[in-house]
């Protein structure tokens, strides 16, 4: 089979301490009684108990794992329902979950259904419901679109056949490599869901929002919800004819109960789990060396899960356009500034990565320098990143025509080098990374007014206003796909942040760099296996690191502790700590 | 009837003062440069069509004054809407108010228990030591920033062990038995009462020490004790009632205080009140959603003084038939 | 002056006041008390804890004050940073010893600060530092004068607005003072706190600290003034019924006349009471702003923006020193309202002045 991963990981892509863990195998399919069951290789455990994890925000905005738009929900729905495949926590690939197998064959993806499987309410979940999800849901836009704008290759959404009540087929236009991974879209039951959506977009919409009565839903995951508490918690209960057994055949979840505890900060989250209120937290910066020095004689254990996907960033203003009433977004003498590669080079070699990892994330990131963040498969390794030199940067604005005269930067027409830099407010790391930047800028003759402003304000600034110069920010990649990217990198992505472009915006005016990276991205979602698609996005973190549209600061460490008493825990650093939350039980 | 009069007059009042509040909220809301859809604008894997369709269903392609009438319209219908996030605001409401009306109740039940007979003890000990000493000790309590008060109680909670941090119920609440889950709420109330408490409890003993001071010094009592009445008689049958009517008048501004004052302590611990959802809203620019609790901050406020004023009438008949 | 020698009289007003002009004086000469100026900051030295300073030397001998410099070391393992007193070299300090440059008051250029370490390279952090490694003692002091001030600059738009508004509906009275206190009563129903947040999320973006900080003055204001015009219109009302108002009146002057020259003058005990005791809240409402961000932004400090930082568990737990911002907003409020309570005794026995913006 073609993969979109390589066939074993890189091997500085696992730290030490995850190489001593002994993974269990694969999961195998077995079947008992006509019912084709998921085996999961892990040892047997025992069952009942419960596992308290924290969530941060105001908890989930709806169960209906169609509409979810944010990540409490969509994680939260994605316990409740399973999809036709998911990812493999360890290898990154693509495999059958609620399918029981697949096979692609050119453009053609079949499908096969695991037979005796069923919903909550006992009815056996077939073909139809597959094809109900895809073609009433997703081809039609409801809920999250996303997905279905995923699909489409060339404006063309896939075929869909039912082959028999446990077979369907996909076939796309062409042959498109981010469809495999589309299929983890959760599947619905058709007799629950259809009566809602048959009466339109609206009615759907508002389906299974979080007040719904939890014995009424019908769903098919491995845990179903119990209670929800607004803005207190949510409450899973093991759902006792899951699909998955253990190796002497019993059903799982272990669990008998999932909390969900809804904390509004992470501070709140300390604090909870220092009372024993909750099992897990994922620790940052200073709390780290806290947690380390007390692990000894602690009830938990702390995994290091090598760098997260998040990324801090400086982003420069590169827009040459005007606005409706004619005047420009950017002044265009400092559009002439940031508009240089060389104005950009000199930023990026006075950032002091190093301090900024030491003070204000404690040491517990790593500098970064790549578009793809420290986890993805993707990344290039070949970009190893430079030190801070004061002194490039010095010799990179003379090139560029800059003169400092009495530690004041001027540009070749005498104009004060003067701009704005923003962040959002009340994030003390952002603040504490916009106040070292512009000391290091300043340290050039810049002058840098530092403004933090409120984070919905700062997001209309960078997506809607574009009168905005620098900006730090953060993101938060995927260590599997690169082309998730592509709102961010192609010239007429919703996040193309250094360049925005109207949404209907006729002109071609795309700097030549910006022509590479999206034919990059239009020809590495074509290529389907690893091999071939690896150089194509190796070549475009090159161009990011080369023209510095955004200059990479830092990449977290992630660091998460969890009570001793749970069991069956395999941290990967793609998934993370918990990922299989139907194997973990307590002793 | 006369009272029927009154009470229809203030009723109708009520309608253009709502006007005026709706429309400064609403436009000095929608003015600002706070986009509501920030969050999904910055997830990468939303799609230009999610935003788009988010837009159209918000009404955020449409003018501002469009955007009020259609609000304002669904409003009178006792439509309120749905948030940002595509919930339902009615829905979002009913699930705080208990909430907040529990704590606001008990804070202001203790504040009172508390409040008036400091403020009376004050004022009859006029300038002594002890006069002295409850007026430092509640100045104390209206010194620490509210936040910072709940920050430093959650950390003693976390420290002791004694009291749970924050929300109101443990996750194993609905197993427990009456008791049990009377106790658990209990215990998940001491600590924001005590807060809320300690910053409401001086302005009220502030508030009924001057009222006491200022009918102390007025003809009657002074009357009243020429009379030769004993000093706890004047106290208690002639002051007491005439210091604590005007303190009936602040309870409606109280109750309404609360729902803001609450706020950051509410935040702060995490306790599913109206305040920390108005708080969170206002931040993220959820307009139906700032605009229903805002409308009904202000309903309750004006309820609160009509309330305060019917009491009043009934207690005070001077008052009577004036209006 | 009488005032004065009255509030000297009561031991808690006396303490307070002296508290608050020591306060004030200082952060007058914030860059000379300070050691390091507001923008200084030591990329080695973030979180660094206070200097020790040793007046005993090693062999038991008195001697000048002196301190040691801190080295950070790291340490993989444990994720820790910890930091070791260099004991290779002592740092005595003195008394007006050079460092950054400044302008004395404003006016004259000097490099002389208070005291210091007598030699270059010393480090002198009284109050540790904060996490971009910048002194907190000399930040406290700079900050002071953004805290301590907001709350006064914010009177100063609010009592004339609430005294105008409040004398021309008092006086009028009728349909006019029907609609003014109907628009006053609708500001004041909408919770101020909110009003407060709304307001400041909708700050321009573009501005200096400057600018901010004077349209956070603003703010406060505009959400102060109604509840104090209410007020000022009641007293109206029962001033305009007196004889030498209605004196005035038959002779002809005009109203303006008549509502600045003689109604208003009889509101100044209580404009003097209720300003003592809405600066309190003024300064509680900044750092209140600063806790959700919407404050004073950084580089720039300010108590409360200050005290954001130190709320983290670590920080209170590990690095008690950042709670000092919260420990001055605390003697300061506090101070404002014993001063306030006492000249309120002093001025006006009776009144209900009492209620700031909270």
């Amino acid at each position: 089979m073609r993969a979109d991963v390589p066939e074993k990981l890189p091997d500085k892509f696992v730290n030490q301490e995850l190489k001593n863990i002994d993974y269990p195998d694969d999961e195998k399919n077995v079947t008992i009684n006509g019912v084709d069951y998921l085996q999961s290789q892990a040892p047997v455990g025992k069952f009942g108990g419960e596992l308290v994890i924290s969530t941060i925000g105001e908890g989930p905005k709806t169960f209906n794992p169609c509409n979810t738009k944010d990540a409490t929900s969509s994680s939260m729905a994605g316990l409740m329902y399973d999809g036709l495949l998911t990812t493999n926590p360890r290898s990154g690939k693509v495999v059958p979950l609620l399918a029981k197998s697949f096979e692609i064959d050119e453009n053609d993806y079949t499908i096969h259904l695991r037979h005796g499987v069923k919903w909550s309410d006992g009815k056996p979940i077939t073909a139809d419901d597959v094809m109900y999800t895809f073609e009433e849901i997703v081809f039609k836009g409801f809920g999250n679109p996303s997905t279905m704008d995923a699909m489409m290759v060339d404006g063309k959404l896939p075929e869909l056949v039912k082959i028999d009540d446990y077979t369907v087929k996909f076939t796309t236009p062409r042959p498109f490599a981010p469809f495999l991974r589309q299929l983890t879209y959760p599947i619905v039951p058709k007799h629950y869901f259809k009566p809602y959506s048959d009466k339109g977009e609206s009615v759907f919409n508002a389906f299974l929002s979080p007040d719904t009565p939890p014995k009424t839903i019908v769903s098919n995951g491995a845990f179903r919800l119990k209670e929800y508490v607004a803005a207190q918690r949510v409450v899973f209960e093991r759902n006792p004819d899951y699909y998955k057994i253990n190796l002497k055949g019993e059903k799982l979840p272990y669990l008998n109960k999932l909390v969900y505890m809804i904390v509004g900060d992470t501070n709140n989250e300390i604090l909870k789990f220092e009372a024993k209120e909750v099992d897990v937290l994922s620790l940052r910066g200073s709390n780290v060396a806290r947690y380390k020095l007390k692990e000894p004689d602690s009830d938990y254990t702390i995994y290091n899960l090598g760098p997260d996907t998040g990324t801090l960033f400086l982003v420069i203003n590169l827009n040459n356009r005007k606005d409706k009433n004619g005047k420009p977004y950017v002044n265009p003498t400092k559009h002439s500034w940031f508009a240089n590669r060389d104005f950009r080079a000199a930023i990026d070699w006075a950032l002091d990565r190093k301090n900024m990892v030491q003070n204000i994330a404690s040491g517990v990131a790593e500098p970064l320098f790549t578009a793809e963040s420290l986890n993805s498969i993707y990344l290039n390794n070949y970009i190893k990143g430079h030190p801070c030199n004061p002194n490039v940067s010095r010799e990179s604005l003379v090139k560029a025509g800059f003169v400092n005269r009495d530690g004041i930067l001027y540009d070749k027409d005498g104009n004060r080098v003067e701009f704005d830099l923003y962040t959002n407010a009340g994030n003390l790391e952002r603040e504490a990374l916009g106040v070292m930047v512009k000391q290091d800028l300043e340290d050039l003759g810049m002058k840098v007014n530092f403004k933090p402003v409120e984070f919905n304000s700062l997001v209309n600034k960078l997506t809607n206003t574009h009168d905005w110069d620098m900006a730090i920010m953060g993101l938060t990649g995927s260590p599997l796909e690169p082309h998730d990217g592509k709102n961010v990198w192609t010239s007429k992505g919703s996040l193309h942040m250094f360049n925005m472009r109207p949404s209907d915006y006729k002109v071609d005016d795309r700097l030549d760099w910006e022509k590479e990276i999206d034919d990059i991205f239009r020809e590495g979602a074509l290529k389907l296996s690893f091999e071939e698609r690896k150089p194509l996005y190796d070549r475009y973190q090159t161009i990011i690191y080369n023209q510095k549209p955004i200059i990479y600061l830092y990449s977290p460490t992630r660091i998460t502790a969890i009570r001793k008493k749970f069991k069956n825990i395999f941290p990967t650093p793609l998934s993370g700590l918990i990922y299989n939350l139907d194997e973990i039980y307590v002793d | 009837m006369e009272f029927f009069k009154y009470i229809s007059k203030r009723i109708l009042q009520v309608i253009p003062l709502l006007i005026i509040v709706s429309l400064i909220s609403f436009f000095i809301i929608r003015l600002s440069p706070v986009d509501p859809l920030a969050e999904l604008r910055l997830n990468p894997s939303i799609s230009k069509e999610t935003l788009d369709k988010e837009i159209k269903r918000l009404n955020l392609d449409k003018p501002i004054y469009v955007q009020y009438f259609s609000w304002a319209k669904s409003f009178v219908k006792g439509d309120l809407g749905y948030t940002s996030a595509g919930e339902k605001v009615s829905t979002k409401l009913k699930e705080r108010i208990p909430n907040t009306l529990l704590l606001t109740t008990i804070v202001i039940f203790m504040t009172w228990i508390v409040g008036l007979p400091l403020g009376v003890l004050a004022a009859v000990r006029k300038e002594t030591a002890l006069d002295r000493i409850l007026t430092v000790v509640s100045s104390i309590g209206m010194a620490i920033p509210s936040f910072f008060f709940a920050i430093l109680m959650l950390i003693f909670a976390v420290k002791t062990g004694w009291f749970p941090v924050g929300g109101l119920t443990s996750y194993n609440f609905n197993e427990m038995s009456f008791v049990g889950k009377f106790v658990d709420i209990s215990k998940h109330l001491v600590l924001p009462v005590i807060v809320l408490f300690t910053i409401s409890l001086s302005g009220l003993q502030r508030q009924m020490r001057a009222n006491m001071l200022e009918v102390l010094d007025s003809d009657y009592v002074k009357f009243a004790r020429a009379k030769g009445l004993s000093e706890g008689k004047v106290i208690f049958k002639h002051a007491l009632r005439n210091a604590i009517n005007p303190m009936i008048t602040l309870l409606g501004f109280e109750f309404a205080g609360l729902l803001s004052g609450a706020a950051l302590t509410e935040y702060v611990f995490q306790y599913p009140g109206l305040g920390r959802l108005i708080l969170e809203a206002v931040m993220k620019s959820d307009i139906n959603l700032v605009m229903a609790s805002l409308m009904m901050g202000t309903i309750m406020l004006i309820l609160g003084n009509l309330i305060a004023d019917i009491l009043l009438m009934i207690t005070d008949p001077r008052l009577r038939g004036r209006g | 002056m009488e005032v004065i020698k009255k509030i000297f009289q009561d031991k808690f007003a006396k303490a307070a006041f002296i508290i608050l002009l020591a306060l004030y004086v200082i952060i007058l000469l914030a860059d000379f008390i300070a050691p390091y100026s507001n923008t200084y900051s030591n990329r080695d030295m973030s979180y660094a804890p206070p200097s020790k300073i040793y007046t005993i030397d090693e062999n038991g001998n008195y001697s000048r004050p002196y301190t040691y410099n801190y080295i950070r070391e790291y340490e993989p393992a444990l994720m820790q940073t910890v930091f070791k007193q260099d004991r290779s070299h002592k740092y005595y300090l003195r008394l007006f010893p050079k460092g950054e440059g400044y302008k004395f008051l404003g006016l004259i250029p000097t490099h002389r600060h208070l005291f210091g370490t007598a030699e270059k390279g010393g480090q002198l952090y009284l109050l540790g530092t904060d996490i971009n490694g910048r002194d907190v003692f000399s930040r406290l002091l700079f900050g002071g004068r953004i805290s301590m001030t907001v709350g006064f600059l914010s009177l100063l738009v609010v009592f004339p607005i609430g005294l105008l508004y409040g004398g021309i509906s008092g006086y009028f009275g009728g349909i006019v003072d029907t609609l003014m206190m109907r628009f006053a009563e609708a500001i004041m129903a909408i919770p101020s706190f909110y009003l407060l947040i709304i307001l400041a999320a909708i700050l321009p973006s573009g501005m200096t600290s400057v600018q901010r900080f004077a349209l956070i003055v603003v703010i406060l204001a505009l959400i102060g003034w109604a509840g104090f015009a209410r007020v000022v219109r009641g007293m109206v009302l029962s001033i305009k019924k007196e004889d030498f108002v209605q004196a005035e009146k038959t002779i002809g002057a005009s109203n303006l006349r008549i509502i600045l020259k003689h109604i208003l003058p009889q509101t100044t005990s209580y404009v003097i009471i209720a300003m003592t005791l809405s600066v309190p809240s003024y300064i509680l409402a900044e750092s209140g702003l600063s806790f959700l961000g919407l404050g004073i932004q950084q580089p720039d400090a300010s108590w409360g923006n200050m005290l954001k930082e130190a709320q983290e568990f670590t920080n209170i737990l590990y690095r008690p020193w950042l709670l000092t911002p919260g420990l001055l907003i605390f003697i300061a409020v506090l101070s404002f309202n014993l001063l306030g309570d006492a000249i309120r005794d002093i001025l006006d026995p009776k009144s209900r002045a009492g209620k700031g913006i909270r």
